[in-house]
C-alpha cells in the first residue's frame, strides 16, 4: 500500500486480496445449497467490469468537462435506472418503461437542479466531479423508490381488487377508488428512506461520507455533504414514487371509471 | 327504473366471449333472476348493466337512455351492485355505511343509518361493532344496507346468498323481497336458486356460454328464444311450458 498525499492507493494484489472476501458468500452458498454461487460469480465479474469501464469513461469525461458529455452520461444512467425499476415487477406493467423513465427524469431533474444550483452552487453547473456522483445517488434512490412502489401497487391491486371494485360500484371515481392502494404503495416506497434517516450515522456511515473520509476530507465537511445527500434522496424518493404510482395506476383504470383487472 | 340490454356482447382479452348478443328488458320495479352454470357470463352481464365492465358491442339503456350518455359514477349510484363476497372496509359498521364518494347526496344521519340496518333485518346496536367481527350473513346485509343508503332505483345482486348457510339465505332473500316492495326497486339477481326467484314472483333468464337459452316469466311460461327475452313478451317466441 502506497500513500498519495492523504489518500492510500490500492495495488492490484491488494484488490485481489479483497476479492477473497467474495469466497465467503460462495462457500456459504455451496455449503447450504442455496443455488446462488453462479449468480455471485457473475455478479462479481460484472461489478469488476462495469466499475472499471465506468471508471475509464468517467476519467475521460472528467478531463473533457463538457456539458454535452455530462448530459449524455445522465441520460444513459436514467435509461438504465428506468429499465431496472420495472424489470423485476411480477407482471409487466403496460408502458412501464416509459412511465419509469418519466418519473425518474422529473424527480432527478428537480432535485438535481436544486442541489447543484441552489444548495451546493457548483460553477459551472456541469462540473462532472459534482454532478455525476450526485445525480447517481439521486437516481439510485428514485429507482429503488419507483421499484418498491410499483411492486406494492401491483400486488395490492391484485389482492384488493374486490375492494377497488366495491368502491367503484358505490360511485367513486377510478382515482378515488384506488386511493387506499396508492397510499399503501407510496408508504412502502418511502418508509425505507424515512427509516434510513432515523438511523443514519448510528448503524453505518453512509457511502458518500465514508468515501469522503477515506479520501481525506474532514469528518465535519463529510457530514455536511451527507446531510445534503440524505435530504435530496428523501425528496427524490417522494417525487419518483408519487409520479410513478400515479402514472402506473392510471394504466389499470379507464376513462369510464372501470378497473382493468385483466391487465394485472 | 327500467333496464335494457340490447344485443350485448362482451369479449375479454385472450378471445374469451363472456356474453354473446344478450337481450333483456327489465321493467320498473321488476325482479329478474339470472341463472346458468359457472362461467356462463352471469356476473359479466350484471357488471355490464352498471358499466363496471364495458360491453364490446351492443347497447345498454337506463330508462330509455343509452348508458354511455350518463356519468358512470351517477349510473352506479342509481343501480347499486351487491357483490358475491361482501366487501367491508376497515372500521365499524357505521364507518362502512358512511363510505361515500365525495359530494354524494343523501341522508347519512345516525337515525338514517340505524333505520338502514333495521331495513335489512339487523339490530341498530351493531352500528359501532367492528365490521370484521360480523358473520357472513350480517356482512352481506350490511353491504345491502350500504347500497340502499345511496337511494338507488335498482339493485344488482351478484349471488348474494352463495356463501351463506340456509337460515341466512332465507333472511337475505326475505330482506330483498321486502325492500323491493317498499322502495319499488328494480332487481337483477344472479342466483343459483331459481326457486327462490319464482317464489318472489320474479322472472328467470337462463344463460349458457354467454347466450340466452331461455326466459321464464313469472307465470311459469318459458320462451326458448336465443335472441330476445323481454318482459313484455313482444319480442319473444311463443311460450312453452317449462318442464
Amino acid at each position: 500500500m502506497t500513500s498519495t498525499g492523504a489518500v492510500l492507493d490500492l495495488s492490484l494484489p491488494q484488490l485481489g486480496l479483497a476479492l477473497l472476501l467474495v469466497g465467503v458468500i460462495i462457500a456459504i452458498s455451496v455449503y447450504q445449497r442455496l443455488g446462488i454461487a453462479g449468480d455471485v460469480v457473475v455478479g462479481t465479474l460484472r461489478a469488476m467490469v462495469q466499475l472499471y469501464l465506468v471508471g475509464l469513461i468517467l476519467a475521460v469525461v472528467f478531463r473533457a468537462a463538457r456539458w454535452y458529455w455530462v448530459l449524455l452520461i445522465l441520460v444513459v444512467m436514467t435509461a438504465v435506472a428506468a429499465q431496472a425499476a420495472t424489470g423485476r415487477l411480477g407482471k409487466p406493467l403496460p408502458g412501464g418503461g416509459a412511465i419509469a423513465a418519466l418519473a425518474l427524469t422529473v424527480s432527478t431533474a428537480i432535485t438535481l437542479v436544486y442541489v447543484i444550483g441552489v444548495v451546493v452552487r457548483v460553477r459551472p453547473w456541469y462540473e462532472p466531479q459534482y454532478i455525476i456522483p450526485i445525480a447517481g445517488m439521486i437516481l439510485g434512490s428514485a429507482m429503488t423508490s419507483a421499484a418498491l412502489a410499483g411492486d406494492r401497487l401491483q400486488s395490492d391491486l391484485r389482492i384488493r381488487a374486490d375492494e377497488v371494485e366495491a368502491r367503484l360500484a358505490l360511485g367513486f371515481s377510478g382515482r378515488e377508488a384506488v386511493q387506499p392502494v396508492v397510499r399503501a404503495a407510496l408508504r412502502a416506497a418511502m418508509i425505507p428512506t424515512v427509516n434510513g434517516m432515523m438511523t443514519v450515522g448510528l448503524v453505518q456511515l453512509p457511502g458518500m461520507m465514508t468515501g469522503q473520509i477515506l479520501a481525506g476530507s474532514s469528518p465535519l465537511l463529510a457530514i455536511k455533504y451527507q446531510l445534503v445527500v440524505v435530504f435530496m434522496q428523501a425528496a427524490a424518493t417522494a417525487i419518483a414514487a408519487m409520479l410513478f404510482v400515479r402514472l402506473a395506476v392510471a394504466r389499470y383504470l379507464t376513462p369510464a371509471h372501470q378497473f382493468a383487472r385483466s391487465r394485472l | 327504473m327500467s333496464l335494457v340490454l340490447d344485443e350485448v356482447t362482451k369479449d375479454y382479452p385472450g378471445g374469451v366471449r363472456a356474453l354473446d348478443g344478450v337481450c333483456l328488458a327489465v321493467g320498473d320495479g321488476e325482479l329478474v333472476g339470472v341463472v346458468g352454470p359457472s362461467g356462463s357470463g352471469k356476473s359479466t352481464l350484471l357488471r355490464c348493466l352498471n358499466r363496471l365492465v364495458e360491453p364490446t358491442a351492443g347497447r345498454v339503456r337506463f330508462d330509455g337512455r343509452d348508458f354511455r350518455s350518463l356519468d358512470p359514477r351517477e349510473l352506479r349510484r342509481r343501480a347499486a351492485l351487491v357483490m358475491q363476497t361482501p366487501v367491508l372496509f376497515e372500521g365499524s359498521v357505521r364507518d362502512n355505511l358512511l363510505v361515500r364518494p365525495p359530494g354524494a347526496s343523501g341522508d347519512f344521519s345516525p337515525a338514517r343509518l340505524a333505520s338502514a340496518l333495521v331495513d335489512v333485518g339487523l339490530d341498530p346496536e351493531l352500528l359501532d361493532r367492528d365490521a370484521a367481527t360480523l358473520s357472513g350473513g350480517e356482512k352481506q346485509r350490511v353491504t345491502i344496507a350500504r347500497a340502499l343508503l345511496g337511494n338507488p332505483q335498482a339493485l344488482l345482486l351478484d349471488e348474494p346468498t352463495s356463501a351463506l348457510d340456509p337460515p341466512n339465505v332465507a333472511l337475505v332473500a326475505e330482506t330483498v323481497s321486502r325492500l323491493r316492495e317498499r322502495y319499488q326497486l328494480t332487481i337483477v339477481a344472479v342466483t343459483h336458486q331459481p326457486d327462490l326467484v319464482r317464489r318472489l314472483g320474479g322472472c328467470l333468464l337462463y344463460l349458457v356460454r354467454g347466450e340466452v337459452v331461455a326466459y321464464a316469466r313469472a307465470d311459469g311460461t318459458v320462451s326458448d328464444s336465443k335472441l330476445h327475452a323481454s318482459l313484455s313478451g313482444a319480442q319473444a317466441s311463443p311460450p312453452i311450458r317449462y318442464p
